[in-house]
């Protein structure tokens, strides 16, 4: 049937939100959406436009950005949203993915992009429904103790069912953890850079996005068999059959075995009774249920069950949790966790009080190593005494943290390389760029990988994942730089579109091309390759107008004595590396 | 032989949507979910599971009786035939259906399942399945054979042919 006309055209508007006067405007912006098709590349250029030399990550001007892309809410897989900010964890580039419904409502509301400035008096949520903007207030959910609430309360007050993201911060984010994440949809989030806490100093509590418009399709059929062919090569190529089956917690054996799991804060990578902790015995023993992002038949987020008993009479709660890899290593093997009911738990209260669950990991690691070197008192630590593998301490741990009683509490809520700078421990403080590292010590690729991508994560370029080419067969340094520079390139194009990487395999340049010629979209390789590079300069200069320096990196000592999958790493071999990298990206 | 659509494994969805995508591609020539026949939703958020929201194939529809213009007439298998023509978009089919399986779309014209299949396609977790019933919609009983194992082992087993060969070399 059709109702062509009643359908919105899409990839146009941009949504200005002010929470300071509560108000709202639209503008058209086809000029951006043209050259730069959505998410990251919109977003970038965003917030060149917006950025007043100067303005701190916490200060009332400084935007947050969604946007979303061409493909989202049209292709499988296409299922993220980027959100773009000054991270207050290390006052870089913030810049954090997340999955679930955000992207398809906010596609089918007609807001591809969002953005937010200003912070109100009091705490506020912001509802989007279909094209209509409401401030409400949220003071009877700030302080409530857990982010996975605050969705069941505005799931009953909201209307919208199904087809609505509900995007929120919990008790990290009100009180300014540096780290705080941004809940999506309970079982997603912007983890990563503290945009949870950028959300809490705008007195924003949430934000619920609901779209149901329909899209024009230009040519429908050519749309329809685009469809059916990405939808095959997801589903039955086995391309993304590992994220569907064990899911990423599949890595937790192999990583180990190949002497690359971060293990009780870098001193180790590997750990014994690893099995325990590994994939194959989460899916065995609690894993009940996989849920998707909305648009993607891959079910990657694995939820498990924990029954946990609370009297002698036979009494239970079920809690479910969703885990994968980074927050088995997280809070797992570096903490020296390997109690798989222990790991689910301390996943649980982060995810409650929402914070970065890597970066929380990495900081209590790096406070056990202090206690045990004797450099912080048990008296500092309130009573507490951290030791690895014990789960009770690491669970008031993480509760002191985000309720900064004294003052090294409210250090360790400012990230690990705050705390060290503060404390000592600076050589075993396991960050890059400020930033708590992931679960990889796989060698050259990794470190590298890390402190050249634009925001220090191992999502921007896979560095961990040249190692693993260079430890099946080795190869030189300058091609482990080359693979980064390439893989860095291809993610800024998929992060416009804004594609799964997951699926970063189905959407090579050539079906990105088809995909979007099907909508009406012209470009060729040679053009998305192009933007891919437009996207890095325009990064790296507002990496540089946030204060990035080459020259003021440091690389912990930690990440040079111990082991890696490659073996162990020399500093220079590193330092030509970062050389050969600026010069071939002249940065 | 007539067949009608069936949420045969509903607590197995993933909340993936395909099968929604699919139905509204396939019937209309937007991009949507607001079009799809079949709704899936959520009880209390992603923390419960899924219900899959779809028409019934009812023996004897009660939308049909309650529309006012004879644009809903008895289909071969249960369920309802669709005029659009004459649907003048009252909603009194919305109010008869208790299931809650039709809706309106833009140009106010109900939106009802045709029992297609399509859908069925598209869904990678074995909820949804064509199955066969008596013209009359009534369901048949065609299970005389031996009982069928079902278990993750067996031939039969869900994603047989999805999610790569990885699995299948595995049963091996
Ligand atoms: S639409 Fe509702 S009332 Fe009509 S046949 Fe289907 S389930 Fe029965
Ligand atoms: S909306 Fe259309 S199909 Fe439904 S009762 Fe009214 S006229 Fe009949
Ligand atoms: S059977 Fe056909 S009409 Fe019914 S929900 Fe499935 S795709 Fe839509
Ligand atoms: S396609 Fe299947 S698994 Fe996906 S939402 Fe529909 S019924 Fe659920």
């Amino acid at each position: 049937m059709t109702t062509e006309q009643y359908a919105i055209p899409g990839l146009k508007n941009v949504l200005y939100i002010d929470l300071t006067s509560q108000s709202y405007h639209i503008e058209e912006r086809p000029d951006l959406y043209e050259k730069y098709l959505g998410g990251i590349g919109i977003a970038t250029n965003l917030m060149l436009e917006e950025y007043k030399e100067g303005t701190g990550p916490l200060d009332p001007e400084m935007p947050i950005i969604f946007s979303t892309g061409p493909l989202s809410g049209v292709y499988p897989t296409c299922t993220k949203t980027v959100a773009l900010f000054r991270s207050p964890l290390n006052g870089e580039l913030g810049e954090s993915y997340a999955g679930g419904h955000l992207a398809m409502s906010m596609r089918y509301s007609g807001y591809e992009t969002i953005v937010i400035k200003g912070s109100s008096r009091y705490p506020v949520y912001v509802t989007v429904h279909d094209d209509k903007v409401t401030f409400r207030d949220a003071s009877s959910i700030w302080n409530l103790s857990s982010a996975i609430d605050v969705g069941q309360v505005l799931r009953r007050v909201e209307p919208g069912a199904g087809r609505r993201s509900i995007v929120r911060i919990g008790p990290a984010g009100e009180k300014g953890i540096a780290y705080a994440s941004v809940n999506v949809d309970t079982y997603r989030h912007f983890g990563r850079l503290g945009l949870g806490t950028v959300f809490g100093a705008k007195k924003l509590k949430a934000i619920l996005v609901a779209g149901n418009r329909e899209i024009k399709s230009p040519d429908h059929n050519a749309y329809k068999k685009m469809y059916g062919k990405l939808y095959e090569t997801i589903v039955k190529t086995g391309l993304m059959e590992k994220y569907h089956n064990l899911g990423t917690s599949e890595n937790i054996l192999v990583l180990n075995e190949l002497k690359g799991l971060p293990t009780r804060n870098l001193q180790a990578t590997s750990i014994e009774s690893v099995e325990n902790i590994s994939g194959e015995n989460f899916a065995e023993k609690y894993l009940i249920r996989r849920v998707s992002c909305a648009g993607c038949p891959i079910g990657c987020v694995h939820v498990a069950m924990l029954k946990r008993s609370f009297s002698k009479a036979h009494e239970y709660e079920t809690l479910n949790i969703s885990y994968d890899f980074e927050l088995i290593y997280a809070l797992g093997s570096n903490l020296g966790v390997t109690d798989p009911e222990a790991v689910l738990e301390l996943i649980d209260a982060c995810e409650k009080t929402g914070v970065d669950i890597i970066s929380m990991g990495v900081v209590l690691a790096w406070a056990t190593e202090m206690q045990q070197r004797g450099k912080i008192s048990t008296e500092e630590a309130l009573g507490l005494k951290l030791s690895w593998g014990d789960k009770a301490a690491y669970l008031r741990a993480i509760e002191l943290v985000v309720k900064a009683p004294n003052e090294f509490y409210a250090a360790l809520g400012k990230g690990v390389d705050y705390a060290s700078k503060k404390y000592g421990g600076e050589e075993f403080a396991i960050q890059l760029g400020g930033l708590e590292i992931p679960g990889y010590h796989t060698g050259l690729g990794n470190i590298l990988g890390l402190t050249v991508g634009f925001r220090h994560s191992h999502l921007d370029n896979a560095g961990y994942s040249a190692d693993q080419k260079a430890f099946n067969q080795p190869i030189s340094d300058e091609k482990i730089v080359d693979y980064i520079i390439d893989e860095e390139d291809r993610r800024s194009v998929l992060n416009c579109m804004v594609a799964c990487l997951f699926a970063r395999n189905v959407y090579t340049y050539e079906n990105m091309v088809q995909a979007l010629k099907c909508i009406g979209i012209e470009k060729t390789e040679e053009e998305l390759k192009e933007l891919g590079k437009d996207i890095f300069r325009k990064k790296y200069e507002l990496k540089k107008k946030f204060g990035f320096r080459f020259e003021n990196f440091s690389i912990p000592k930690r990440f040079f004595e111990t082991i890696s999958t490659t073996g162990k790493l020399e500093e220079e071999r590193v330092r030509k590396a970062i050389e050969m990298y600026r010069e071939k990206r002249g940065v | 032989m007539a067949k009608r659509l069936k949420v045969a494994n509903p607590a197995r969805c993933i909340g993936c949507y395909s099968c929604m995508m699919a139905c509204a591609r396939t019937w209309y020539d937007t991009i949507s979910l607001k079009n799809s026949r079949i709704n899936i939703q959520t009880r209390g958020g992603i923390e419960t599971p899924y219900a899959a929201i779809v028409c019934h194939a009812c023996v004897d529809p009660p939308c049909m009786r309650a529309c006012p213009v004879g644009a809903l007439t008895k289909r071969k298998g249960g369920g309802v035939n669709f005029n659009k023509e004459i649907c003048k978009g009252c909603g009194n089919c919305i109010e008869a259906c208790i299931v809650g399986a039709i809706h309106l779309d833009a140009e106010n014209k109900a939106v009802i399942c045709k029992h297609c299949g399509v859908c069925t396609k598209f869904c990678p977790h074995d909820v949804l399945e064509m199955i066969e019933v008596e013209d009359s919609g009534e369901l048949k009983v065609t299970d005389t054979s031996p009982v069928e194992d079902t278990g993750p082992e067996s031939p039969t087993a869900s994603h047989k042919e999805l999610y790569g060969k990885k699995e299948a070399e595995g049963e091996e």
